[in-house]
């Protein structure tokens, strides 16, 4: 029997709009509010919330030690939006923030301030993941995804990831770990697409 | 980063999608859920789902937000109207959205707003700025006061602190095709790329908005009945 998706639910994020997503796709999740709520399937840490606030509801609840051991156990993450910047070690929103630092990186402001909202194009071949272990018959995923974000990701480790031409780190894969900085549950057919590739 | 090409929804206190003429007449369009599946399917590029309302709002709206929280949608969400220091704890907790829109609480309630960034993050933060320009001055409507108020200069710097996006609505041509007031831009202090537009736009208006590298544009009438094609207009 398949687990169900873990979503992390520390009150904050936009976790309805994830498991819209997650049941447009035919797939079953919970919610985990505390360390006992976590099943073995994926763990999805939505967006849609500010990092610091988000970090210190995590560490009240214990999640962040539970959510690293899990990822370091091989268990697949997934972090969208400021999911995929708290995976990081360090944020600069609410003046700075130490995070969880299962991808070594930060999450820093854009540069002069600008913003980053709207629709880009998406590409993805799961075929090119060095330790490709989807067995899936559809191999690519292309189409338009959507962002709102005003931080980006800085990796400082191999990772498989794509940039944008404004050198935005559209998404990062590292083993099991999965960070999209845009919103694949808000990407339309894309983003779709996109779940039934990696879940 | 491509032009936007967005849709506004507005809401009666029954639920219902209504259609808006000239800030004021008010015409049923059918059930929000159906409009927004609608929507969906048009992809366009984000939904904007508005409680109008005058004065102080008696929560009727949380009521409305959370029958929309079920309605599942592949589409980015804005919600506004009736967003107060009171509910915002409840309407934060449990997100079917990735923005709040806000028009009153640009003039008063500031505290309000930090609470919203420290709850969802800057990034949600939008101002909706219906406006009409009167004798050389530009007024904006404030919901609180049903009442066109002159913008100050000092409140720029605030809007520009508070807000990732403004979405300007030409209330004097809203509901129709009478052409969107680009006089408007004389008078903000907010960068171009961080603006929407609406009301009253034509086609050569949305070209015109995409030259000036605006955000994009909130359609609402026409894009309800497919007159423009929303891939056309991208």
């Amino acid at each position: 029997m398949i687990s169900l998706i873990n979503i992390i639910d520390v009150g904050l994020g936009n976790i309805r709009s994830i498991e819209h997503w997650i049941g447009r796709s035919n797939l079953d999740c919970k919610r985990v509010f505390k360390i006992e709520d976590f099943t073995n399937n994926a763990i999805i840490i939505p967006g849609v919330a500010s990092a610091g606030e988000y970090m210190h509801r995590l560490v009240d609840l214990g999640l962040d030690r539970e959510i690293i051991r899990r990822s370091n156990q091989g268990q697949k993450i997934i972090g969208i939006c400021l999911g995929f910047q708290i995976l990081t070690n360090y944020s600069e929103e609410d003046g700075g923030i130490e995070c969880l630092g299962i991808i070594k990186g930060s999450a820093n402001y854009l540069d002069n301030n600008i913003i980053h909202n709207g629709w880009d194009s998406f590409y993805f071949d799961i075929r090119e993941l060095q330790n490709n272990f989807y067995r899936k018959r559809k191999k690519i995923v292309a189409g338009r995804v959507y962002f709102n974000h005003e931080l980006r990701v800085n990796i400082e480790c191999d990772s498989y990831s794509k940039k944008l031409v404004n050198n935005i780190t559209s998404f990062a894969i590292k083993d099991n770990i999965f960070g999209f900085q845009f919103h694949p549950e808000k990407s339309q057919r894309t983003g779709q697409e996109l779940l039934e590739l990696i879940i | 980063m491509s032009f936007r090409v967005g849709s506004t929804v507005l809401i009666d206190f029954s639920g219902n999608a209504v259609q808006s003429y000239n800030f004021n007449t008010k015409r049923i369009l059918g059930k929000l859920r159906q409009v927004l599946k609608f929507l969906d399917a048009y992809e366009v590029d984000e939904i904007h789902v508005i409680v109008p309302y005058k004065g102080k709002n008696n929560n009727r709206s949380l009521q409305i937000f959370s029958d929309l929280s079920n309605i599942s949608i592949s589409t980015p969400l804005g919600i506004g109207g009736g967003i107060t220091m009171e509910n915002i704890e409840i309407i934060a907790q449990d997100p079917f959205f990735e923005r709040c829109i806000f028009n009153s609480a640009i003039f008063y309630d500031t505290q309000l707003l930090k609470k919203v960034k420290s709850l969802m993050g800057h990034q949600s933060l939008v101002a909706s700025m219906p406006f009409i320009i009167k004798n050389n001055d530009l007024m904006v409507y404030n919901s609180m006061d049903d009442n066109f108020k002159l913008i100050k200069k000092e409140v720029w710097k605030e809007i520009n602190n508070n807000f990732n996006e403004i979405i300007l609505l030409d209330a004097a041509s809203e509901g129709s095709k009478g052409g969107f007031n680009f006089k408007v831009f004389d008078y903000i202090e907010f960068p171009n790329d961080r603006v929407l537009i609406s009301g009253g736009l034509t086609k050569s208006d949305i070209r015109k908005a995409k030259n000036m590298d605006l955000a994009g544009v909130s359609i609402d009438n026409f894009a309800l009945h497919s007159e423009y094609s929303i891939k056309g207009l991208r």
